[in-house]
């Protein structure tokens, strides 16, 4: 496990480029910063100042190369690498409340912005007017947009929002692809159609996620629940009631393993059993370091006692590698199917990169599916 | 008075907690009924009780417990607990927090 602390506030969001040589973060205020790998250390490249407001959502293109921005102010921003410098290109959402997050499709001709003007603004490029657009997707959404994800096909887009629910929408622009052909989401795909939509669970949702083949989602909730349907099974929904803090984020690793990692500062290994159509808990991936355990002098077990009424060694310092929340994880080698590294940033200020295989060999229960 | 019987008693109180369609005065007839499930048992015998739950059945006995701190009787926060401790052991801070996010309380 590789850790970075590059701040000492939290990382509002991060991106990475393609042969992830370089990492583009929001260092809790209007700007975004872009750090390059030099040899064990990260050396700041650019600085990208254009946003009024917090950067709420940054995401990579890896074939063109371009990055997209989104924030409070209310805009977001499709960045072009012009020689050494990058160049903004503002996009009009039309939205009146803080933007949230934002994702490039997997063609890259498309991104989608989630904010609190409880919509998601799917914006593509208009040649003959050389500016960005944008198509509203509303019903049935009834609050802050928290998380996108787009399926493999690049029509469909999973949401999670704050009105507790999971949906998947068809965001078809038929000004830049062809019809798409049937999934198992669904086969009339026009846009806006909304394809599915969990029912209740009792917790903002903050991270979605589709596997790599794209029958599968999977959501994280405030109510510490971690859910899946699977299209495959007719949508039904597998939920998993965690003994956790509540998950902020999510990531298929392969198509039956997720990592999720939220409050408890550490990433968790989570396993959907297809047969059963279950979810369960697979481990925390945390391996501690070797603590000294020295017991305490008798002095020590009184102070502790007059202090927090208890005389037991539970640590008021976190053993995990993060020292507070993780907010965001990001596959970095692998792909969703067959994942072989993720990264992980949080409020710590701090970035974290796992080997899963690394992993594997430490955690000898980890079994990975 | 015998284990088996609270024991009983709980699981039966458990089981037939009011679902979606509930007046206030169900609400509370069961609130009722669990508080006083609940500070029957003996210290002991309470983590026997919370392992014979499942994980929904750990959830609702965490709604009840907080439900129970809200309106204290004389004896019954000390009780209450000791049955927190347990429950909070087999259902994390999770079963917590759900307490805090259910839209649909008991």
């Amino acid at each position: 496990m590789a850790y970075h602390s590059f701040l000492l506030e939290p990382i509002s969001c991060h991106a990475w480029n393609k042969d992830r040589t370089q990492i583009a973060l929001c260092p809790n205020n209007h700007e975004v910063h872009i750090y390059r790998k030099d040899g064990a250390k990260w050396s700041k490249v650019h600085e990208l100042k254009e946003h009024n407001g917090q950067v709420t959502g940054i995401d990579w293109a890896p074939e063109s190369n371009r990055l997209v921005t989104c924030g409070t102010d209310r805009n977001a921003y499709v960045w072009t690498l012009k020689g050494n410098v990058w160049k903004p290109t503002l996009v009009i959402l039309r939205i009146n409340r803080a933007a949230r997050c934002v994702k490039w499709s997997p063609k890259e001709n498309k991104f989608a912005v989630g904010s609190g003007s409880r919509l998601i603004s799917i914006c593509y490029f208009e040649q003959e007017n050389d500016w960005w657009v944008c198509k509203h997707i509303k019903k049935p959404i009834r609050s802050t947009v928290l998380s996108l994800d787009w399926h493999p096909n690049n029509i469909l887009l999973a949401a999670g929002s704050c009105d507790f629910k999971c949906r998947i929408f068809s965001a078809y622009i038929k000004e830049v692809e062809e019809r798409p052909s049937p999934t198992p989401w669904g086969s009339k795909m026009p846009f806006g159609e909304l394809m599915f939509e969990s029912s209740s669970s009792c917790g903002w949702v903050h991270s979605i996620c589709f596997s790599a083949s794209g029958s599968r989602v999977a959501w994280v909730s405030h109510d510490s629940t971690l859910c899946l349907a699977d299209a495959g099974k007719k949508m039904a929904v597998a939920s998993l009631c965690t003994e956790t803090l509540p998950l902020l984020a999510v990531t298929f690793i392969t198509e039956n393993s997720l990592v999720a990692a939220g409050h408890d500062c550490c990433p968790m290994l989570f396993t959907y059993e297809e047969s059963q159509g279950t979810l369960s808990f697979g481990g925390k991936l945390d391996v501690p370091k070797q603590s000294s355990q020295r017991g305490l002098t008798a002095r020590e077990r009184f102070q502790n006692l007059d202090k927090k009424a208890s005389s037991d060694t539970a640590n008021a310092t976190l053993d995990t590698l993060h020292k507070n929340s993780i907010s965001q994880i990001s596959v970095l080698t692998g792909g969703k199917d067959k994942c072989s590294q993720f990264c992980t940033t949080g409020m710590d200020g701090g970035m974290s990169i796992w080997d899963v295989k690394s992993l594997e060999s430490a955690l000898k229960d980890l079994k990975i599916k | 008075r015998r284990t088996g019987e609270a024991l009983r008693a709980f699981h039966t109180a458990i089981r037939s907690s009011p679902g979606s369609s509930r007046s206030q005065a169900m609400k509370e007839q069961a609130q009722g009924t669990m508080l006083k499930v609940l500070t029957s048992f003996k210290s002991s015998e309470i983590e026997q009780a919370v392992n014979s739950l499942d994980r929904n059945g750990v959830d609702l006995l965490m709604k009840y417990i907080y439900k129970g701190f809200e309106k204290p009787t004389e004896n019954s926060s000390a009780i209450l607990l000791q049955w927190h401790e347990k429950a909070l052991a087999v259902g994390g801070l999770g079963s917590i927090i759900r307490v805090l996010t259910a839209r649909k309380t008991v």
